[in-house]
């Protein structure tokens, strides 16, 4: 056989096609072009399955370490079975309040669980996609309807509610629970804990991420902790899986420090709890006993039982730098009711 | 394997990309008509040698390359594609060492296999499966130099002179290069060529 031939079909079966989200990088040329400066997006964004494990992670770890610091759940929180054991849809939002001006979400998911929880899906709706938004009301303020505008103003515009708004408009999707996280307090939690080890096989100098560390064990809290859960470059083969597994290690590592540090260090897993708790905000407000059935409802999902994808969608008709939902995603939206 | 994005009216399919990088040189914004014919050739050209993730990012990055060096673009080449391989390829030696490791993970799971092949392909998939791993040991073997030329012919469907062009090298070079690369992919190969008999 011709070693071309081979070569070529090895080539066509590694091939991925374009994703709409390449767009973004139109929209980075463009700006170079205008000579817009400032406009660039954030280096080293969260990845989608990134946010997912972050969220698993959070729903698990804030109960069972709040539940060690105080025995009793508070009163007032016993509406059990509210979150656990029926159908749920929730909107996850990833915001970033450590740059300028109002939080932006750089990331927004549609997570399906089914009443068994034995799989979950989970759609990414790209903060470029030009959609409707509908009348907000904020602090008392209307905020006109808009015919058409990025996904991720609503939240901007509006806050949560005029998201959640927006996105049931768009989807036809009843939301049951809004979980909005807040990347900066990730950083504070490791830091709460006193850092978290680390092995790595090889050593790492990433520009990109700013991760320069040496092969073996290591102690990582802060900036560093933050470069070694985001970076894609120069760990693992660099895929987004690999970073995905590399994540739920470190949550896990997290998870037993945190543990483990009961009793050691009460002041500091205090101090993790209260970072953790502040760092996630649900709407409507979950309560520490739904917040542990929803942990506990899915521990025996299977994480190989997720289903994650995007939106179907491609470049807007009004404006090719923008991204518009094309009718296949009527099929995704509909297989969440 | 034009992009189906939309091209601003004023330049047209038929015009030919040295045009548009010297009407960019006064209008910046026509440059954009580059990245919609080739963003995705490009785009999937990386994502077979560095897979998706790192595609999208290092595809906007080599047309901001391509944009900031165009004034020294060779107007005399009408095709941009060279040009724009040659950008890629620097990019891509960045991650040289995220390549290997992804042609070795090959290795060790093979590529989804299709079932519901017709009959009279089947042979000639179990033979590409079974040499699959040893091909991608190959390539995660080969010197980065070589492996670029190699790529370049296999994957980027540029001619000799093209891959000159791209890679600033004699064209006696990227022969020299594509055959050794070829050689040792075959060497790799040989070990279990269905064609002979003692195999």
């Amino acid at each position: 056989m011709d070693d071309l031939k081979m070569l070529r079909d090895l080539g066509r079966d590694l091939e991925h096609e374009p994703p709409a989200s390449l767009v973004r990088q139109r929209q980075r040329l463009a700006d170079a072009a205008s000579g817009r400066r400032g406009a660039l997006r954030r280096p080293g964004g969260w990845t989608l399955l990134g946010v997912v494990a972050v969220v698993t992670a959070a729903l698990i770890l804030v109960p069972t370490v709040l539940l060690r610091g105080s025995e009793r759940a508070p009163a007032g929180t016993q509406k059990i079975g509210k979150t656990a054991h029926r159908t749920l849809n929730l909107l996850v939002l990833g915001s970033d309040k450590r740059g300028f001006g109002a939080p932006r979400t750089d990331t927004m998911l549609l997570v399906h669980l089914p009443a068994d929880r034995r799989n979950a899906k989970v759609v990414s709706l790209p903060r470029d996609l030009m959609v409707p938004i509908p009348a907000c009301k904020k602090g008392g303020q209307v905020i006109p309807a808009r015919a058409s505008a990025l996904l991720n103003s609503a939240y901007t515009l509006g806050g949560v509610q005029c998201a959640i708004k927006t996105v049931e408009s768009v989807t036809g999707i009843r939301i049951d629970q809004t979980l909005t996280i807040d990347f900066g307090g990730f950083k504070d939690m490791v830091d709460a804990l006193g850092g978290v080890e680390v092995t790595l096989p090889q050593s790492v100098n990433d520009s990109k991420s700013g991760l320069r560390l040496s092969a073996g064990r290591h102690f990582v809290k802060g900036k560093v902790a933050l470069a070694y859960v985001r970076a894609r470059h120069g760990l693992g083969d660099g895929s987004d899986l690999d970073r995905v597994k590399r994540q739920q290690r470190f949550l896990a590592a997290l998870s037993r420090r945190a543990r483990g540090q009961v009793f050691k260090d009460p002041a500091g897993v205090a101090a993790f709890a209260r970072v953790a708790a502040r760092s996630i905000d649900a709407v409507p407000r979950l309560g520490l006993t739904e917040y542990q059935d929803l942990a506990r409802s899915l521990e025996h999902t299977d994480p190989g039982e997720v289903d994650y994808s995007t939106v179907p969608c491609g470049p807007s008709p009004k404006d090719p730098n923008r991204l518009a939902l094309t009718p296949e995603a009527a099929e995704v939206f509909a297989r969440f009711r | 394997m034009v992009s189906a994005m939309t091209a601003p009216p004023a330049l047209g399919a038929a015009t030919a990309d040295a045009e548009i990088i010297r009407r960019s040189l006064a209008e910046p914004e026509a440059f954009a008509v580059l990245f919609d014919r080739y963003s995705g050739m490009l785009y999937r050209y990386v994502s077979r040698r560095l897979g998706p993730e790192v595609a999208e990012d290092l595809v906007g990055e080599t047309f901001l390359v391509a944009f900031s060096k165009r004034r020294r673009y060779d107007l005399e080449h009408a095709d941009a594609r060279p040009w724009l391989f040659g950008i890629v390829t620097r990019l891509v030696a960045r991650h040289h060492r995220g390549e290997a490791a992804r042609y070795r993970a090959l290795r060790r799971s093979p590529v989804e296999e299709r079932v519901e092949c017709p009959a009279d392909e089947v042979a000639a998939l179990v033979t590409a499966s079974a040499s699959r791993p040893l091909l991608a040991e190959a390539l995660a073997a080969l010197p980065r130099r070589d492996r670029d030329v190699l790529l370049l012919v296999a994957w980027g469907d540029l001619s000799y002179a093209e891959v000159a062009q791209a890679l600033g090298i004699p064209v006696g070079t990227v022969r020299s290069r594509l055959n050794r690369a070829r050689r040792k992919v075959r060497a790799a190969l040989g070990e279990v060529d269905p064609m002979s008999e003692e195999a």
